[in-house]
């Protein structure tokens, strides 16, 4: 009788080391790929170590970053702390970031970017071929903005309104990521420098950057109004006058307009309105618009949800802005009527990105049309000699593709007001400086918004400025912007200039046959 | 039923059973050259003292069996020697500084302890194997071995190391030992003595409860006091994959002695249920069974082995990266730190590939079936549960182990029988195997002797 259990009692076993026979197979030829492909895996920091990686250019095929080996390790060289951010860096022992990480495969040559050349690599067992990258900026305007914010802290996203693509991003402080991606012996030094410097130089205000929005989210809320035709460009509320001076009392709670200065209260449709930027009209319109359409339409335009330049597979990851306060899956229920109407004219709960607010004016710039935002261009061959520029051989490119977001006639009623912001009688004293023609572009009209973020405790508010030029009647908008000055004090003295100059800049590049 | 006395020398020589040490001959020199060639970049086998010693050593214990007129199983100790010899060649390709072993002043290297510990280890397996007579010691004293296994364990408990939060280490001056391994094997005898004796009460009656058969629990308290009574040892000391092996041997024991599944699926719904109670109380389970749902979770905090594993066996693919070849080294030190002891299936996986591993397993497989047919041919109970204990005590162990680095079940820290670093899981198994081999010899010359017509 034991030798009867004896021989069930093998069977089982037998069938155990079945089932360690199996969990071999799984993990040493089903998921060996993917655990191969992973970054932490020994393997792969080992091959990076020693591995050249694929240079990137900037759109006018400059170098910005490119390898040596030397002694078997491989090292990156920097060429532009401008770029310092949206590039990234490749380091050894402190990871990657920026396209560096995101377009990683590709650099180091572990995956190309036809699957099919992927798998015969991949039975062949060839050596990983790096790839080349070219951005969609042109080293000349970032530079251009990055001299413009100065040792300002900030940021500037510039975006070619029809197309998606990213004609700037700037993020000051920058830093040198050279130092602590080329030679390891030298990089443990260079990294600590780096804590030493102040306002956070590592974080990317571009894509990081959380602002409260003030008054440049009047535009959201004004296109969300004129397309869902809950106000026309005529639209008026008769208490608003009187309220500019007494409040307006939302729920028991007074809302106050800004210090107008020398500007008399009127009975106000929305351009004079946006001129000003009377909170108490965009209080109103945020009311009239309702929880449900104000979301909706944020979350049209991008808010809620984080953002991505770049494709589906390989992209620059944006943090989520919000016009409500946050949840796992998005913007929350606004509280009350109160915090509704203050979230309409930017206060509240708001908080942005640059790069969300520059793809808001990129979208009235383009007559409604969101483009979905990219910054590398195209995927080449190596190059043998980087500064010779980019091999002729590209193997993929990349375009964004166009959403609709509000109708074009909203959008054009939207352009009017937002040039009237910038060129009209009120609005000149507060975007005028935004305005391209100060910067010696002659015969181009400006759009633009300027916004103080109040921030409390006794902080100088953030300066705001988003635009796009040129915005007259039937001209196409050939960029679009957003920028912010960290303790600015007001969008019209800190932010506006700077946009209006780097705007007057890049149509003067592309007027020179740049782009 | 009382052993029946045989002689257990003095028989003729049987000289075939020595073909089966031939490819474990061939098998460590080659590992060692490749290993040599992989390390240096050149064509030189390396120093090969100790692949040589290696093979000696199996070759002279095979030789003491066959002149000794060994009639047992034949393929036992050749198949735990291959895969003793596999395991050793796999610590020579490991960097060998940090650990060994202090002889007399002379610093041994990894492999090199591993070596002096086989040594020993053949040793004991010997002296079990031709000069165990009886085993009336083992069956009559059955109390007492559990008595010394208890004894052990609380000795450890009091006045053990602790070594990774568990404390399993008992040192006599210099010389450490994990006593769980001793404890294992005493408690094998104790089950068995008590099953054989017990056992068709166990099987046969029971107590009814209306409809409702019950297992004669009168009869089961002394086993299940002293079995519990380890266990609550075992589990406070935290030593979770002795643990999980205990109940496993405790479990199939009394299945193969009773033949009821029931006694099975009430201790696994009670280990189910303990599993559960200790994944509440216990911080060290949890962080084991959140690690074994997903290490990746953390991985280079709590998930790191586990994951550092689940990458080696990803590197190594079908065939393995070869010997020398994988095991990337992080910051100058070895993917996974407990390579050599817990991890090191993972590694043989690396390098000699699935076919390597599974091969590993398969020669486990082999050993496993042999041990099982001893249990079967064997010619009393107590014979025949004690194989069946030993047998479980390097099977299960080797599944818990395997299944660990694999993921399959929580990773629990126990040695891969034979193959892993580690004195005193060397001496316990070959001791199993002196065992083993012992019953197997007896049960042949019983066999012999029944067999002969002027008997």
């Amino acid at each position: 009788m034991i030798a009867t259990n004896v021989r069930r009692l093998a069977r089982y076993l037998v069938l155990a080391f079945a089932a360690l026979w199996l969990g071999l197979g799984w993990w040493q030829v089903l998921e060996a790929p993917r655990l191969a492909a992973r970054p932490d895996n020994p393997e792969v920091i080992a091959a990076r170590r020693s591995a050249l990686r694929g240079t990137i250019f900037d759109a006018d095929g400059q170098v910005l970053a490119s390898s040596v080996v030397i002694d078997g390790i491989s090292r990156r060289t920097y060429g532009d702390p401008a770029f310092g951010h949206v590039v990234g860096y490749a380091s050894l022992r402190y990871g990657t970031t920026g396209v560096e990480q995101a377009w990683d495969d590709l650099l180091t040559g572990r995956s190309d970017p036809n699957p099919l050349t992927d798998l015969v690599n991949d039975i062949l067992d060839r050596d990983p071929q790096p790839r080349d990258l070219t951005l969609t900026i042109d080293r000349r305007l970032q530079d251009f903005a990055a001299a413009q914010l100065g040792t300002g802290v900030g940021a500037v996203v510039a975006i070619d309104p029809s197309t998606g693509a990213i004609l700037a991003m700037v993020s000051t402080p920058t830093f040198d990521a050279t130092g602590f991606s080329g030679d390891p012996t030298a990089a443990e030094a260079a990294w600590l420098a780096l804590a030493d410097v102040p306002n956070h130089p590592l974080l990317d205000r571009t894509r990081r950057g959380h602002y409260t929005p003030g008054s440049v989210l009047k535009i959201l809320t004004a296109a969300a109004a004129l397309d869902s035709g809950v106000i026309t460009p005529q639209t008026t509320y008769p208490d608003q006058p009187a309220q500019e001076t007494d409040g307006f009392v939302v729920s028991g709670f007074t809302i106050r307009e800004h210090p107008l200065g020398e500007v008399a209260p009127a009975l106000w449709p929305l351009s004079p309105a946006l001129q000003v930027s009377s909170n108490i009209f965009f209080a109103h319109v945020g009311l009239d618009l309702g929880e449900g359409r104000f979301l909706d339409y944020a979350r049209r335009f991008g808010f809620c949800a984080p953002l991505r330049i770049g494709s589906a597979e390989r992209f620059l990851a944006v943090d989520a802005s919000y016009v409500s306060g946050r949840t796992d899956d998005g913007c929350a229920s606004f509280i009350d009527r109160v915090e509704l109407a203050n979230a309409a004219y930017g206060q509240a709960r708001t908080e942005v990105t640059p790069t969300q607010m520059a793809l808001l004016a990129a979208t009235v710039a383009n007559g409604g049309l969101m483009p979905s935002p990219f910054v590398v261009r195209d995927v080449r061959v190596h190059a043998g000699d980087p500064l010779a520029g980019p091999d002729g051989r590209v193997l993929e490119s990349y375009a964004g593709d166009l959403r609709r977001v509000i109708g074009s006639e909203a959008a054009a009623d939207l352009r009017t007001a937002m040039v009237d912001a910038v060129h009209g009688e009120l609005g000149r004293r507060y975007a005028g400086a935004g305005a391209v023609t100060l910067y010696g572009i002659s015969g181009v009209l400006t759009a633009g918004k300027t916004g103080t973020a109040e921030r409390g405790g006794g902080l100088a508010p953030h300066a705001w400025f988003i635009g796009f030029a040129p915005a007259q009647d039937g001209a196409t908008p050939a960029i679009a912007i957003a920028v912010i000055v960290e303790g600015g004090l007001s969008g019209s003295v800190g932010a506006a200039p700077i946009g209006g100059a780097v705007m007057a800049e890049w149509l003067r590049l592309l007027g020179s046959g740049a782009g | 039923m009382t052993a029946r006395r045989v002689p257990l020398t003095g028989l003729p020589p049987r000289l075939p059973g020595l073909r089966l040490v031939l490819p474990l001959a061939l098998i460590v020199p080659l590992g060692f050259a490749i290993t040599n060639i992989a390390r240096t970049g050149q064509l030189d086998p390396g120093p090969m003292d100790l692949a040589v010693a290696f093979v000696a050593l199996v070759a002279v214990a095979s030789a003491a069996l066959a002149v000794s007129g060994y009639r047992g199983d034949p393929l036992i100790f050749p198949v735990a020697a291959t895969i003793g010899g596999l395991g050793l060649v796999m610590l020579n390709r490991l960097p060998q500084q940090p650990l060994g072993l202090n002889l007399f002043g002379v610093e041994l290297g990894m492999a090199a302890t591993q070596l002096v510990w086989f040594c020993l280890g053949v040793t004991v397996m010997l002296v079990i194997a031709l000069r165990l007579r009886d085993d009336g010691f083992l069956r009559h004293f059955k109390y007492t071995w559990a008595l010394a296994g208890a004894l052990l364990l609380v000795i450890t408990f009091l006045f053990g190391r602790e070594v990774n939060g568990a404390r399993l280490w008992l040192y006599l001056g210099p010389f450490g030992f994990q006593s769980g391994e001793a404890i294992k094997v005493s408690l094998v005898v104790f089950i068995a003595g008590y099953l054989a004796e017990n056992r068709r009460v166990l099987a046969g009656a029971s107590l009814r409860l209306g409809r409702l058969r019950l297992p004669p629990v009168p009869y089961l308290v002394p086993l299940v006091a002293v079995f519990v009574a380890v266990m609550l040892v075992v589990v406070i000391s935290r030593d979770l994959g002795t643990a999980l092996l205990f109940l496993g041997i405790f479990l199939t024991m009394l299945f193969v002695a009773t033949g009821r599944r029931s006694y099975v699926l009430m201790g696994l719904l009670l280990f189910v249920a303990g599993s559960l109670v200790a994944y509440q109380l216990f911080g060290h389970v949890r962080v084991r069974v959140d690690n074994w749902i997903d290490p990746f979770v953390d991985p280079t905090g709590a998930g790191y082995q586990t994951v550092q594993a689940l990458y080696a066996f990803g590197r190594g693919g079908l065939f393995g990266s070869g010997l020398g070849q994988g095991l990337p080294m992080v910051g100058g030190h070895l993917p996974i730190p407990a390579l050599p002891t817990d991890f090191i299936f993972a590694g043989i996986a690396e390098e000699l590939g699935l076919i390597g591993a599974a091969g590993l397993l398969g020669l486990m497989l082999v050993l496993v079936v042999r041990g099982l047919r001893v249990a079967m041919l064997a010619r009393d109970d107590f014979s025949a549960m004690l194989a069946v204990g030993l047998t479980l005590s390097l099977g299960l162990q080797t599944l818990i182990i395997a299944a660990g680095n694999l993921k399959l079940i929580p990773l629990t820290g126990i040695t891969f029988p034979f193959v892993s670093y580690g004195g005193s899981s060397l001496l316990a198994s070959f001791a199993v195997v002196g065992l083993l081999l012992s019953i197997s010899h007896r049960t042949a010359l019983a066999v012999a002797a029944e067999g002969a017509p002027d008997q």
